[in-house]
Protein backbone atom coordinates (compact mmCIF):
# COMPACT_ATOMS: atom_id res chain seq x y z
CA UNK A 1 0.00 0.00 0.00
CA UNK A 2 2.77 2.50 1.02
CA UNK A 3 6.34 1.77 -0.12
CA UNK A 4 9.59 3.08 0.06
CA UNK A 5 12.47 2.16 -2.19
CA UNK A 6 15.86 3.74 -1.33
CA UNK A 7 14.61 6.76 0.11
CA UNK A 8 17.05 9.80 0.93
CA UNK A 9 16.87 13.29 2.19
CA UNK A 10 18.69 15.93 2.88
CA UNK A 11 18.29 19.26 4.47
CA UNK A 12 21.39 21.42 3.27
CA UNK A 13 24.52 18.80 4.84
CA UNK A 14 22.49 16.79 7.36
CA UNK A 15 21.05 13.72 6.02
CA UNK A 16 17.17 13.89 7.47
CA UNK A 17 16.62 9.95 5.82
CA UNK A 18 19.14 7.44 4.70
CA UNK A 19 18.03 4.97 2.41
CA UNK A 20 15.01 3.84 3.98
CA UNK A 21 13.47 0.54 2.50
CA UNK A 22 9.99 -0.55 4.13
CA UNK A 23 6.64 -0.86 3.25
CA UNK A 24 3.21 -0.72 5.20
CA UNK A 25 0.91 -3.63 3.35
CA UNK A 26 -3.07 -3.03 3.24
CA UNK A 27 -4.63 -2.83 6.54
CA UNK A 28 -1.74 -2.68 8.74
CA UNK A 29 -0.92 -0.05 11.37
CA UNK A 30 2.97 0.79 11.62
CA UNK A 31 3.84 2.58 14.82
CA UNK A 32 6.62 4.75 14.01
CA UNK A 33 9.12 5.41 17.00
CA UNK A 34 12.31 7.24 18.07
CA UNK A 35 14.33 9.79 19.54
CA UNK A 36 13.54 13.73 19.22
CA UNK A 37 14.63 14.83 15.45
CA UNK A 38 15.23 11.01 14.18
CA UNK A 39 13.01 11.66 11.47
CA UNK A 40 9.96 10.34 11.73
CA UNK A 41 7.69 13.16 11.22
CA UNK A 42 9.79 14.05 7.66
CA UNK A 43 9.76 10.02 6.50
CA UNK A 44 5.63 10.53 7.09
CA UNK A 45 5.13 13.66 5.53
CA UNK A 46 7.06 12.38 2.27
CA UNK A 47 3.96 10.26 1.70
CA UNK A 48 1.85 13.12 1.01
CA UNK A 49 4.83 14.68 -0.62
CA UNK A 50 4.53 17.84 2.18
CA UNK A 51 8.20 17.02 2.10
CA UNK A 52 10.22 16.29 -1.52
CA UNK A 53 12.83 13.67 -1.43
CA UNK A 54 16.00 13.73 -3.07
CA UNK A 55 16.26 9.92 -4.69
CA UNK A 56 14.68 6.72 -4.21
CA UNK A 57 10.42 6.46 -4.86
CA UNK A 58 7.72 6.09 -2.24
CA UNK A 59 4.29 4.44 -4.14
CA UNK A 60 1.10 4.89 -2.63
CA UNK A 61 -1.67 2.88 -3.99
CA UNK A 62 0.66 1.90 -7.09
CA UNK A 63 1.11 5.47 -7.70
CA UNK A 64 4.65 6.89 -7.38
CA UNK A 65 3.88 9.86 -4.78
CA UNK A 66 7.33 11.91 -6.07
CA UNK A 67 7.24 11.08 -9.81
CA UNK A 68 6.50 14.41 -12.28
CA UNK A 69 2.96 15.54 -12.49
CA UNK A 70 0.63 17.91 -12.61
CA UNK A 71 -0.52 20.04 -9.97
CA UNK A 72 -4.05 18.58 -9.67
CA UNK A 73 -3.08 14.78 -10.16
CA UNK A 74 -0.92 16.08 -6.49
CA UNK A 75 -3.72 17.62 -5.27
CA UNK A 76 -5.60 14.42 -5.89
CA UNK A 77 -2.84 12.06 -4.29
CA UNK A 78 -2.96 14.31 -1.49
CA UNK A 79 -6.92 13.54 -0.97
CA UNK A 80 -6.37 10.28 -0.60
CA UNK A 81 -4.06 10.31 2.22
CA UNK A 82 -5.31 11.46 5.74
CA UNK A 83 -3.24 13.57 7.42
CA UNK A 84 -3.22 14.34 11.07
CA UNK A 85 -1.37 16.98 12.86
CA UNK A 86 0.26 17.30 15.94
CA UNK A 87 -1.23 20.85 16.85
CA UNK A 88 -4.72 19.40 15.23
CA UNK A 89 -4.96 22.54 12.82
CA UNK A 90 -8.53 23.22 12.96
CA UNK A 91 -9.68 26.06 10.66
CA UNK A 92 -10.59 28.41 13.10
CA UNK A 93 -13.05 30.24 11.28
CA UNK A 94 -15.00 27.17 10.70
CA UNK A 95 -17.39 25.10 12.70
CA UNK A 96 -16.42 22.06 13.12
CA UNK A 97 -18.92 20.37 11.14
CA UNK A 98 -17.86 22.84 8.22
CA UNK A 99 -14.14 21.69 9.00
CA UNK A 100 -15.29 18.19 7.82
CA UNK A 101 -17.17 19.10 4.86
CA UNK A 102 -15.40 21.96 3.20
CA UNK A 103 -12.63 19.33 1.58
CA UNK A 104 -15.10 16.69 0.13
CA UNK A 105 -17.18 19.80 -1.41
CA UNK A 106 -14.92 22.24 -2.51
CA UNK A 107 -12.24 19.24 -3.40
CA UNK A 108 -14.25 16.15 -4.38
CA UNK A 109 -17.42 18.44 -5.43
CA UNK A 110 -19.73 16.73 -3.15
CA UNK A 111 -23.18 18.32 -2.95
CA UNK A 112 -23.32 20.11 0.23
CA UNK A 113 -26.36 18.05 1.51
CA UNK A 114 -24.57 14.68 1.47
CA UNK A 115 -21.37 16.01 2.72
CA UNK A 116 -23.10 17.17 6.14
CA UNK A 117 -25.03 13.70 6.30
CA UNK A 118 -21.65 12.25 5.97
CA UNK A 119 -19.68 14.99 8.10
CA UNK A 120 -22.82 14.24 10.96
CA UNK A 121 -22.09 10.56 10.73
CA UNK A 122 -18.44 10.91 11.31
CA UNK A 123 -18.71 13.25 14.33
CA UNK A 124 -20.68 10.91 15.71
CA UNK A 125 -18.15 8.04 15.24
CA UNK A 126 -15.47 10.46 17.26
CA UNK A 127 -18.29 11.25 19.95
CA UNK A 128 -18.73 14.97 18.94
CA UNK A 129 -22.20 15.40 16.95
CA UNK A 130 -23.07 17.54 19.78
CA UNK A 131 -20.50 20.03 19.22
CA UNK A 132 -20.93 19.98 15.28
CA UNK A 133 -21.79 23.50 15.58
CA UNK A 134 -18.88 24.58 18.07
CA UNK A 135 -15.93 26.70 16.48
CA UNK A 136 -12.50 25.24 17.09
CA UNK A 137 -11.55 28.08 20.19
CA UNK A 138 -15.26 26.48 21.94
CA UNK A 139 -13.39 23.11 21.92
CA UNK A 140 -10.58 20.82 23.67
CA UNK A 141 -7.57 19.56 22.62
CA UNK A 142 -8.73 16.56 22.31
CA UNK A 143 -12.33 17.18 20.83
CA UNK A 144 -10.28 19.32 18.50
CA UNK A 145 -7.91 16.52 17.44
CA UNK A 146 -10.80 13.81 16.90
CA UNK A 147 -12.63 16.61 14.70
CA UNK A 148 -9.53 16.97 13.05
CA UNK A 149 -9.65 13.13 12.32
CA UNK A 150 -13.22 13.23 11.30
CA UNK A 151 -12.06 16.24 8.87
CA UNK A 152 -9.39 13.48 7.05
CA UNK A 153 -11.92 10.73 7.38
CA UNK A 154 -14.14 12.69 5.26
CA UNK A 155 -12.46 12.34 2.24
CA UNK A 156 -12.56 8.41 2.25
CA UNK A 157 -8.91 7.83 2.38
CA UNK A 158 -7.64 4.34 2.37
CA UNK A 159 -4.68 5.47 4.17
CA UNK A 160 -4.13 7.75 7.26
CA UNK A 161 -1.31 8.89 8.74
CA UNK A 162 -0.79 10.43 12.15
CA UNK A 163 2.03 12.74 13.10
CA UNK A 164 2.41 12.48 17.22
CA UNK A 165 -1.71 13.26 17.39
CA UNK A 166 -1.48 13.11 21.47
CA UNK A 167 2.03 14.85 22.01
CA UNK A 168 0.14 18.19 22.19
CA UNK A 169 -2.59 17.34 24.48
CA UNK A 170 -3.15 17.30 28.34
CA UNK A 171 -2.82 13.83 29.71
CA UNK A 172 -6.63 13.33 30.44
CA UNK A 173 -7.25 13.77 26.93
CA UNK A 174 -4.77 11.53 25.46
CA UNK A 175 -7.27 8.55 25.72
CA UNK A 176 -10.50 9.67 23.97
CA UNK A 177 -8.30 10.26 20.79
CA UNK A 178 -6.13 6.43 21.02
CA UNK A 179 -9.62 5.15 21.20
CA UNK A 180 -10.52 6.64 18.02
CA UNK A 181 -7.53 5.45 16.62
CA UNK A 182 -7.99 1.69 17.84
CA UNK A 183 -11.52 1.69 16.39
CA UNK A 184 -10.03 3.23 13.34
CA UNK A 185 -7.52 -0.12 13.15
CA UNK A 186 -10.13 -2.10 14.20
CA UNK A 187 -12.31 -1.46 11.01
CA UNK A 188 -9.16 -2.09 8.75
CA UNK A 189 -7.78 0.93 7.89
CA UNK A 190 -4.54 1.25 6.87
CA UNK A 191 -2.46 3.52 9.50
CA UNK A 192 1.16 5.16 10.12
CA UNK A 193 1.33 6.39 13.74
CA UNK A 194 3.97 8.41 14.69
CA UNK A 195 3.46 7.93 18.42
CA UNK A 196 5.24 7.53 21.91
CA UNK A 197 2.08 5.97 23.41
CA UNK A 198 3.97 2.79 23.47
CA UNK A 199 -0.16 0.93 25.05
CA UNK A 200 -1.10 1.78 22.04
CA UNK A 201 1.69 0.72 19.96
CA UNK A 202 1.45 -2.69 22.25
CA UNK A 203 -2.24 -2.95 21.15
CA UNK A 204 -2.84 -1.94 18.15
CA UNK A 205 0.31 -2.26 16.18
CA UNK A 206 1.07 -4.58 13.60
CA UNK A 207 4.81 -3.62 13.31
CA UNK A 208 6.47 -1.60 14.91
CA UNK A 209 9.10 0.73 12.99
CA UNK A 210 12.14 2.12 15.25
CA UNK A 211 13.73 5.41 13.59
CA UNK A 212 17.21 7.08 14.34
CA UNK A 213 19.11 9.54 13.10
CA UNK A 214 17.44 9.59 9.79
CA UNK A 215 17.40 5.33 9.42
CA UNK A 216 14.83 3.18 10.39
CA UNK A 217 17.16 0.87 12.61
CA UNK A 218 14.78 -1.55 13.45
CA UNK A 219 11.09 -3.07 12.10
CA UNK A 220 9.13 -5.76 14.35
CA UNK A 221 6.42 -7.10 15.82
CA UNK A 222 5.50 -5.08 19.01
CA UNK A 223 6.00 -7.54 20.94
CA UNK A 224 9.19 -8.85 20.08
CA UNK A 225 10.19 -5.02 19.62
CA UNK A 226 9.05 -4.17 23.28
CA UNK A 227 10.59 -7.72 25.06
CA UNK A 228 13.75 -7.68 22.60
CA UNK A 229 15.37 -4.98 21.19
CA UNK A 230 18.00 -5.63 18.83
CA UNK A 231 19.95 -2.28 18.60
CA UNK A 232 21.51 -0.89 21.49
CA UNK A 233 19.98 2.71 20.44
CA UNK A 234 16.29 0.91 20.29
CA UNK A 235 17.44 -0.22 24.05
CA UNK A 236 18.02 2.84 25.42
CA UNK A 237 14.75 4.81 23.49
CA UNK A 238 12.69 2.00 25.42
CA UNK A 239 14.44 2.30 29.05
CA UNK A 240 14.48 6.21 28.51
CA UNK A 241 10.51 5.79 27.82
CA UNK A 242 10.30 3.93 30.85
CA UNK A 243 11.70 6.17 32.91
CA UNK B 1 -15.54 83.74 16.54
CA UNK B 2 -17.77 81.06 17.44
CA UNK B 3 -20.62 83.36 15.15
CA UNK B 4 -18.31 83.99 12.72
CA UNK B 5 -18.06 79.78 12.27
CA UNK B 6 -21.46 79.21 12.44
CA UNK B 7 -21.95 82.07 9.98
CA UNK B 8 -19.64 80.36 7.51
CA UNK B 9 -21.20 76.85 7.71
CA UNK B 10 -24.82 78.05 7.49
CA UNK B 11 -24.23 80.14 4.03
CA UNK B 12 -21.57 77.50 2.47
CA UNK B 13 -22.99 74.21 3.94
CA UNK B 14 -24.12 73.34 0.66
CA UNK B 15 -20.98 73.96 -0.76
CA UNK B 16 -18.72 72.42 1.32
CA UNK B 17 -21.62 69.30 1.46
CA UNK B 18 -21.47 68.74 -2.50
CA UNK B 19 -19.37 71.32 -4.18
CA UNK B 20 -21.40 72.89 -6.83
CA UNK B 21 -23.68 70.49 -7.80
CA UNK B 22 -25.69 69.94 -9.60
CA UNK B 23 -24.59 73.70 -11.57
CA UNK B 24 -20.82 72.23 -11.77
CA UNK B 25 -19.20 68.30 -10.71
CA UNK B 26 -20.11 66.84 -7.77
CA UNK B 27 -17.62 68.19 -5.15
CA UNK B 28 -17.17 68.90 -1.08
CA UNK B 29 -17.50 66.00 1.55
CA UNK B 30 -19.15 63.95 -0.98
CA UNK B 31 -16.77 63.53 -3.94
CA UNK B 32 -13.98 63.28 -0.81
CA UNK B 33 -16.21 60.13 0.69
CA UNK B 34 -16.59 59.20 -2.96
CA UNK B 35 -13.07 59.21 -3.77
CA UNK B 36 -11.86 57.72 -0.84
CA UNK B 37 -14.39 55.03 -0.43
CA UNK B 38 -14.18 54.23 -4.44
CA UNK B 39 -10.36 54.43 -3.93
CA UNK B 40 -9.60 51.30 -1.03
CA UNK B 41 -12.68 49.29 -2.79
CA UNK B 42 -10.76 49.09 -5.69
CA UNK B 43 -7.22 48.58 -4.10
CA UNK B 44 -8.78 46.24 -1.78
CA UNK B 45 -8.60 43.50 -4.95
CA UNK B 46 -5.70 44.63 -6.14
CA UNK B 47 -4.11 44.88 -3.01
CA UNK B 48 -4.80 40.79 -2.79
CA UNK B 49 -3.45 40.46 -6.28
CA UNK B 50 0.15 42.11 -5.49
CA UNK B 51 0.28 40.30 -2.32
CA UNK B 52 0.02 36.95 -3.84
CA UNK B 53 2.20 38.48 -6.59
CA UNK B 54 4.85 39.07 -3.90
CA UNK B 55 4.47 35.75 -1.90
CA UNK B 56 5.09 33.90 -5.01
CA UNK B 57 8.34 32.38 -5.97
CA UNK B 58 8.21 33.21 -9.70
CA UNK B 59 10.18 36.14 -10.52
CA UNK B 60 8.17 37.20 -13.53
CA UNK B 61 5.36 38.14 -10.63
CA UNK B 62 8.32 38.73 -7.45
CA UNK B 63 9.96 41.36 -9.33
CA UNK B 64 7.48 43.79 -10.72
CA UNK B 65 5.28 43.82 -7.76
CA UNK B 66 7.88 44.51 -4.97
CA UNK B 67 9.27 47.33 -7.26
CA UNK B 68 5.52 48.53 -7.68
CA UNK B 69 5.22 48.53 -3.63
CA UNK B 70 8.85 50.06 -2.86
CA UNK B 71 7.89 52.94 -5.44
CA UNK B 72 4.95 53.40 -4.11
CA UNK B 73 6.00 53.53 -0.42
CA UNK B 74 9.49 55.53 -1.53
CA UNK B 75 7.77 58.50 -3.22
CA UNK B 76 5.76 61.10 -2.03
CA UNK B 77 2.02 60.51 -2.83
CA UNK B 78 2.11 64.07 -4.78
CA UNK B 79 4.55 63.01 -6.85
CA UNK B 80 2.98 60.07 -7.91
CA UNK B 81 -0.41 62.20 -8.41
CA UNK B 82 2.26 64.82 -10.54
CA UNK B 83 3.06 61.68 -12.46
CA UNK B 84 -0.02 60.22 -13.19
CA UNK B 85 -1.50 64.05 -14.26
CA UNK B 86 1.22 65.03 -16.84
CA UNK B 87 2.24 61.18 -18.03
CA UNK B 88 -1.68 59.54 -18.67
CA UNK B 89 -3.14 62.12 -21.19
CA UNK B 90 0.95 61.87 -23.33
CA UNK B 91 0.01 58.13 -23.18
CA UNK B 92 -3.21 57.88 -24.04
CA UNK B 93 -3.22 60.87 -25.80
CA UNK B 94 -6.60 62.34 -24.39
CA UNK B 95 -6.85 64.90 -21.22
CA UNK B 96 -8.49 62.69 -18.30
CA UNK B 97 -10.55 64.37 -15.79
CA UNK B 98 -8.86 65.57 -12.33
CA UNK B 99 -11.16 63.14 -10.53
CA UNK B 100 -10.22 60.31 -12.71
CA UNK B 101 -6.75 61.09 -12.41
CA UNK B 102 -6.74 60.91 -8.68
CA UNK B 103 -8.69 57.83 -8.18
CA UNK B 104 -6.40 55.85 -10.44
CA UNK B 105 -3.54 57.34 -8.29
CA UNK B 106 -4.57 56.64 -4.96
CA UNK B 107 -5.78 52.88 -6.39
CA UNK B 108 -2.14 52.34 -6.83
CA UNK B 109 -0.68 53.92 -3.95
CA UNK B 110 -3.79 52.48 -1.42
CA UNK B 111 -3.41 49.18 -3.70
CA UNK B 112 0.73 49.07 -2.81
CA UNK B 113 0.12 49.74 0.93
CA UNK B 114 -2.48 47.56 1.78
CA UNK B 115 -0.80 44.66 -0.40
CA UNK B 116 2.07 44.72 2.21
CA UNK B 117 -0.93 44.39 5.42
CA UNK B 118 -2.52 41.63 3.17
CA UNK B 119 0.85 39.76 3.16
CA UNK B 120 1.25 40.54 6.65
CA UNK B 121 -1.89 38.83 7.46
CA UNK B 122 -1.03 36.01 5.38
CA UNK B 123 2.07 35.50 6.82
CA UNK B 124 0.90 35.54 10.46
CA UNK B 125 -0.93 32.96 9.70
CA UNK B 126 1.74 30.42 9.67
CA UNK B 127 2.67 27.55 7.21
CA UNK B 128 0.14 25.06 9.27
CA UNK B 129 -3.47 26.36 7.84
CA UNK B 130 -1.96 26.36 3.79
CA UNK B 131 -0.40 22.70 4.70
CA UNK B 132 -3.48 21.51 6.40
CA UNK B 133 -5.27 22.70 3.16
CA UNK B 134 -3.32 21.33 0.94
CA UNK B 135 -2.54 17.89 2.35
CA UNK B 136 -6.92 17.42 2.44
CA UNK B 137 -6.13 18.13 -0.93
CA UNK B 138 -7.10 21.81 -1.98
CA UNK B 139 -5.18 23.99 -4.55
CA UNK B 140 -2.81 26.77 -3.81
CA UNK B 141 -6.05 28.78 -4.96
CA UNK B 142 -8.60 26.95 -3.43
CA UNK B 143 -6.57 26.70 0.09
CA UNK B 144 -6.15 30.46 -0.33
CA UNK B 145 -9.84 31.42 -1.33
CA UNK B 146 -11.57 29.10 1.94
CA UNK B 147 -8.80 28.97 4.20
CA UNK B 148 -6.50 31.64 4.29
CA UNK B 149 -7.90 34.57 3.23
CA UNK B 150 -11.25 34.52 5.04
CA UNK B 151 -8.77 34.29 8.37
CA UNK B 152 -6.07 36.65 6.94
CA UNK B 153 -8.53 39.28 5.60
CA UNK B 154 -10.57 39.42 8.83
CA UNK B 155 -7.71 39.67 11.00
CA UNK B 156 -6.08 42.81 9.21
CA UNK B 157 -9.69 44.72 8.73
CA UNK B 158 -8.68 46.96 11.65
CA UNK B 159 -5.76 48.06 9.27
CA UNK B 160 -8.03 48.32 6.49
CA UNK B 161 -10.46 50.93 8.11
CA UNK B 162 -7.02 52.94 8.87
CA UNK B 163 -6.02 52.52 5.42
CA UNK B 164 -9.17 54.18 4.31
CA UNK B 165 -8.64 56.97 7.67
CA UNK B 166 -5.07 58.00 5.34
CA UNK B 167 -7.14 57.80 1.97
CA UNK B 168 -9.75 60.47 3.42
CA UNK B 169 -6.74 62.40 3.94
CA UNK B 170 -4.88 61.90 1.13
CA UNK B 171 -7.73 63.13 -0.88
CA UNK B 172 -6.75 66.23 0.10
CA UNK B 173 -3.71 66.50 -2.32
CA UNK B 174 -6.21 66.30 -5.14
CA UNK B 175 -6.53 70.16 -4.42
CA UNK B 176 -3.16 70.23 -6.70
CA UNK B 177 -4.55 68.77 -9.48
CA UNK B 178 -8.24 70.87 -9.05
CA UNK B 179 -10.10 68.20 -8.22
CA UNK B 180 -13.05 69.60 -6.54
CA UNK B 181 -13.14 67.78 -3.20
CA UNK B 182 -13.39 69.06 0.38
CA UNK B 183 -10.52 70.82 0.36
CA UNK B 184 -11.01 72.91 -2.81
CA UNK B 185 -14.39 73.76 -1.32
CA UNK B 186 -12.98 75.09 1.36
CA UNK B 187 -10.46 77.21 -0.54
CA UNK B 188 -13.22 78.65 -2.64
CA UNK B 189 -15.14 79.74 0.63
CA UNK B 190 -12.20 81.69 1.37
CA UNK B 191 -11.57 83.45 -1.89
CA UNK B 192 -14.68 84.73 -1.87
CA UNK B 193 -14.75 85.84 1.63
CA UNK B 194 -11.46 86.95 2.05
CA UNK B 195 -10.41 88.19 5.80
CA UNK B 196 -11.52 84.79 7.34
CA UNK B 197 -8.76 82.08 6.38
CA UNK B 198 -8.38 81.15 9.93
CA UNK B 199 -12.42 80.45 10.58
CA UNK B 200 -12.88 78.81 7.35
CA UNK B 201 -9.87 76.02 7.51
CA UNK B 202 -10.26 75.71 11.15
CA UNK B 203 -14.09 74.59 9.89
CA UNK B 204 -12.05 72.29 7.67
CA UNK B 205 -10.06 70.53 10.10
CA UNK B 206 -12.65 70.12 12.16
CA UNK B 207 -14.70 68.35 9.63
CA UNK B 208 -11.73 66.37 8.16
CA UNK B 209 -11.03 65.66 12.08
CA UNK B 210 -14.15 63.96 13.11
CA UNK B 211 -14.75 62.09 10.30
CA UNK B 212 -11.04 60.38 10.70
CA UNK B 213 -11.35 60.17 14.28
CA UNK B 214 -14.97 58.33 14.40
CA UNK B 215 -13.80 55.78 12.20
CA UNK B 216 -10.07 55.32 13.66
CA UNK B 217 -12.20 54.79 17.13
CA UNK B 218 -14.18 52.34 15.20
CA UNK B 219 -10.77 50.42 13.88
CA UNK B 220 -9.81 50.19 17.63
CA UNK B 221 -12.72 48.96 18.94
CA UNK B 222 -12.86 46.19 15.97
CA UNK B 223 -9.47 45.71 16.37
CA UNK B 224 -10.05 44.38 20.49
CA UNK B 225 -13.21 42.64 19.23
CA UNK B 226 -10.68 40.53 17.40
CA UNK B 227 -8.17 39.99 19.59
CA UNK B 228 -10.31 39.04 22.26
CA UNK B 229 -11.62 36.36 19.53
CA UNK B 230 -8.47 35.37 18.89
CA UNK B 231 -7.16 35.01 22.16
CA UNK B 232 -9.34 31.85 22.15
CA UNK B 233 -8.30 30.39 18.78
CA UNK B 234 -5.44 28.45 19.03
CA UNK B 235 -4.96 28.34 15.53
CA UNK B 236 -3.92 31.70 15.35
CA UNK B 237 -0.39 32.75 16.51
CA UNK B 238 -0.61 35.38 19.37
CA UNK B 239 2.85 36.02 19.52
CA UNK B 240 3.07 37.65 15.89
CA UNK B 241 0.99 40.60 16.51
CA UNK B 242 1.79 42.25 19.85
CA UNK B 243 1.38 45.66 18.73
CA UNK B 244 -1.65 47.95 17.82
CA UNK B 245 -2.31 47.50 14.15
CA UNK B 246 -3.62 50.98 13.96
CA UNK B 247 -1.98 53.64 14.54
CA UNK B 248 -3.18 56.56 16.74
CA UNK B 249 -4.82 59.34 14.77
N1 LIG C 1 12.85 22.47 7.36
C1 LIG C 1 13.96 21.94 7.93
N2 LIG C 1 15.17 22.47 7.68
C2 LIG C 1 16.28 21.95 8.22
N3 LIG C 1 16.29 20.88 9.04
C3 LIG C 1 15.13 20.29 9.33
C4 LIG C 1 13.89 20.80 8.79
N4 LIG C 1 12.89 20.01 9.24
C5 LIG C 1 13.46 19.08 10.04
N5 LIG C 1 14.80 19.25 10.08
C6 LIG C 1 15.74 18.40 10.80
O1 LIG C 1 15.57 17.08 10.37
C7 LIG C 1 15.65 16.19 11.47
C8 LIG C 1 14.43 15.31 11.54
O2 LIG C 1 13.33 16.10 11.90
P1 LIG C 1 11.89 15.47 12.20
O3 LIG C 1 11.52 14.60 11.06
O4 LIG C 1 10.98 16.59 12.51
O5 LIG C 1 12.18 14.59 13.48
P2 LIG C 1 11.15 13.90 14.48
O6 LIG C 1 9.78 14.06 13.93
O7 LIG C 1 11.60 12.48 14.53
O8 LIG C 1 11.33 14.56 15.80
C9 LIG C 1 15.86 17.03 12.71
O9 LIG C 1 17.22 17.02 13.06
C10 LIG C 1 15.45 18.41 12.28
O10 LIG C 1 16.24 19.38 12.96
MG1 LIG D 1 8.11 15.10 14.73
Amino acid sequence: MIKFSNVNKNYGEYRALVDINAEVARGEVVVICGPSGSGKSTLIRTVNRLEEIHSGTITFDGRSVHGKMKGSELNHLRSRVGFVFQSFNLFPHLSALENVTLSPVKVNGVKQEMAREKAMMLLDRVGLSSKAKAYPAQLSGGQQQRVAIARALAMEPPAMLFDEPTSALDPEMVGEVLAVMRNLAAEGMTMMCVTHEMGFAREVADRVWFMDAGHILETAEPGTFFSDPQHARAQRFLSDLRH
Amino acid sequence: MLWDLIDIIRDNWLLLLIGQYPNGPLGGFAATLILSTLSIALAFPLSILIAFARLSKNPLLLWPSTVLVYVARGVPLLMLILWVYFMVPLLIGANVPGFVTMLVTLVIYEGAFLSEVVRGGIVALGRGQMETARALGHGYFGAMLYVILPQALYNVMPSILSQFVSAIKETTLGYVINVPELTFAANQINNQLLTQPFQVFFILAIIYFLVCWTLTRLALTLERRIARKRAGMPGIPLSLNPQSQTAEL
